[in-house]
C-alpha cells in the first residue's frame, strides 16, 4: 500500500459506515432467503429495492474486503508471493463485482 | 505500511511473549471474521450467478444450503458478520478518538461477544429453525 495508505484507510471505513445498514438490512431480510428454492428466491431478488440493497451490499462489500484483505497480505506476506497474492486479491475482487452486478441486474431489472 | 521487512528483522506482536486477553481475542476475531466474510462473499456471488444462469444447480446449492454442513456454514458467516459489524462500529468509535480507555475496551469486548451471540442466534432462529412462517 505505498503511498496510499491514507486513500485506503479513509475508503474502508467510508465502505464500513455504508455496510453497516446494508449489513442490519442483510441479517434480517436476506438471510432466511438463503435456503428458499428456486421461485422463492429468485422472487425476493426480482423486486428491485431487494436487487439493488444486495447490489449494494455485495459491491461495497466486496471493496472493503480488497482493501482489508490487502492490508491482511502485507501484514503477513514479504516475499515474491505478495504480488501474486495482491494481483488475485484483486481479481477475485473484480469478479465479484462484476458476477453479482450482472447477475443483478439481469434477475431484478432485465426480466 | 512499512516498505518490505527484512526477514530477520523482529516483528510485534511478539508470538512468544505474550498473555491471553479479551481485547486482544477480539482484534483477531476482527480480522478472521474478515476473511470468513470474504469466503461468504464469494459464496453468495455464487449463489447468485446460479440464480440467474442455472435453476438446476441453484436447487443443489439451496439443498445443500439446508443440509448440515450447510447450514453450519451460513451460521458461520451470519455470527462472523454479526461479530464483524458490532466490533467494526466500535473500531469507527475508535477512529474518532473515543473509548479507548482499558477498563472500557475490556468490557465492551467481552460485550461484543456476547451481543454477536445473541444476534447470530436470533436471526438464524428466526430464519431457519422457527418453522413455517
Ligand atoms: C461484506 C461484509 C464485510 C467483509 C467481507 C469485510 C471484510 C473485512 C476484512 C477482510 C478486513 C481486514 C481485517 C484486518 O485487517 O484485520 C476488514 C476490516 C474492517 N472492517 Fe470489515 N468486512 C465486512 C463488513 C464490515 C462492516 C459491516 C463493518 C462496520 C460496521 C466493517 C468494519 C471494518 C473495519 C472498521 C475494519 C478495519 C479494522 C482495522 O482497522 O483493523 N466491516 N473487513
Amino acid at each position: 500500500m505505498s503511498q496510499k495508505g491514507t486513500s485506503s484507510f479513509i475508503i474502508l471505513r467510508a465502505c464500513a459506515v455504508l455496510l453497516f445498514p446494508l449489513s442490519v438490512w442483510f441479517l434480517i431480510k436476506v438471510v432466511s432467503h438463503l435456503g428458499g428454492n428456486y421461485l422463492e428466491a429468485r422472487a425476493f431478488v426480482a423486486q428491485p429495492l431487494n436487487g439493488l440493497l444486495l447490489g449494494a451490499f455485495i459491491i461495497i462489500g466486496a471493496w472493503h474486503m480488497r482493501i482489508g484483505a490487502a492490508e491482511i497480505i502485507f501484514d503477513y506476506v514479504h516475499s515474491w508471493a505478495r504480488d501474486v497474492l495482491l494481483f488475485v486479491n484483486w481479481l477475485v475482487s473484480l469478479l465479484l463485482i462484476g458476477g453479482a452486478g450482472w447477475a443483478i441486474y439481469m434477475i431484478s431489472f432485465a426480466g | 505500511m512499512a516498505k518490505d521487512a527484512t526477514p530477520a528483522r523482529p516483528l510485534s506482536p511478539h508470538l512468544q511473549i505474550w498473555r491471553f486477553t479479551a481485547p486482544m481475542a477480539a482484534s483477531i476475531t476482527h480480522r478472521g471474521t474478515g476473511v470468513v466474510l470474504y469466503g461468504g462473499t464469494v459464496l453468495l456471488v455464487c449463489w447468485l450467478v446460479a440464480l440467474e444462469l442455472h435453476p438446476p444447480g441453484f436447487e443443489r446449492i439451496a439443498a445443500f444450503a439446508n443440509s448440515a454442513v450447510g447450514l453450519i456454514i451460513i451460521a458461520g458467516y451470519v455470527w462472523a458478520l454479526s461479530f464483524h459489524l458490532l466490533n467494526g462500529l466500535r473500531h469507527l468509535y475508535w477512529d474518532s478518538g473515543r473509548g479507548l480507555a482499558m477498563r472500557t475496551v475490556r468490557i465492551m469486548s467481552w460485550a461484543i461477544y456476547a451481543a454477536a451471540t445473541a444476534l447470530a442466534a436470533i436471526v438464524m432462529w428466526a430464519g431457519f429453525f422457527s418453522g413455517p412462517a
